[in-house]
């Protein structure tokens, strides 16, 4: 898998390999968890202010719906653009798509994360990657959406 | 025209409402380090040194405040933090 940044501050991913493709294609619905911790962690309370916590519930959290599920549709259409070559798939990420793409490759991390109770010991262990068990597979799934994102924040420095 | 006295006025400044409040982000295990960084750079305009030392302090000291000023741009700027999935609260700042 090769990736370019290009002049007009796009990334141009190559040669992603058909495993790699497939968990790309699973960041939207990862990123859309339903897991109550899940939820619980995408929509912290602000403070311990019972008043403020109520109106942050009404008035902010559907603000942070949609600008959340934005993020996964734009990440679906580019998804949709990707192309098959040879053995492997290529697509671009489009410089102002930067930011949906940082944001719906964290909803996943954090929901993969949440779901699978994982902690600062299982995120900071060694990767081996076996599709055979959910546990590496998950932590797997994670340290890749990571690699992406530390790409996509070097793009924008 | 003959000259107008104007009365010395005394302001006030409201205690309460202008009380100063602290946004701090808090540490969690999944967030990139660098996107934390350049998530500070992005909401409060940090340089990037600022953006650096701030998000070491939130992953050895468990939180940082990153942010001291009244409440209405403290709910913003947690606002903003919470938009790119950041563990950020508000609390009232010490007051001398």
């Amino acid at each position: 898998m090769k990736l370019t940044a290009t002049e007009e501050g796009a990334l141009d991913i190559e040669g992603i390999p058909p495993f790699l493709f497939d968990l790309l294609n699973a960041i939207p619905l990862r990123a859309a968890s339903e897991d109550p911790r899940a939820e619980s962690r995408f929509f912290p309370d602000p403070a311990r202010d019972e008043l403020l916590v109520e109106d942050w519930k009404a008035l902010v959290h559907p603000e942070l719906h949609a600008a959340f599920l934005s993020a996964r549709e734009v990440v679906l259409a580019d998804l949709r653009g990707a192309s098959e070559l040879g053995e492997g798939f290529s697509m671009q990420i489009p410089a102002n798509h930067t930011d949906a793409w940082l944001s719906a490759l964290n909803q996943a991390r954090l929901a993969i994360a949440e779901e699978n109770r994982f902690g600062e010991k299982d995120m900071a262990e060694e990767i081996v990657p076996d599709t055979s068990n959910p546990r590496p597979l998950a932590l797997f799934q994670i340290s890749f959406y990571g690699f992406l994102q530390e790409c996509l924040v070097k793009l924008q420095d | 025209m003959p000259p107008v006295d104007i009365p010395e006025t005394e302001t006030h400044e409201q205690t309460g409402v202008a009380a100063p409040w602290n946004v701090v982000v808090h540490n969690d295990p999944v967030n990139l380090m660098s996107y934390v960084a350049l998530v500070f750079r992005k909401v409060l305009g940090f340089s990037k040194d600022k953006a650096q030392k701030h998000m070491l302090e939130v992953h050895h000291k468990g939180r940082s405040i990153v942010w001291t000023g009244g409440r209405e741009k403290a709910e913003f700027y947690v606002q903003q933090f919470h938009a790119h999935l950041l563990l950020a609260t508000l609390e009232p700042a010490p007051q001398d």
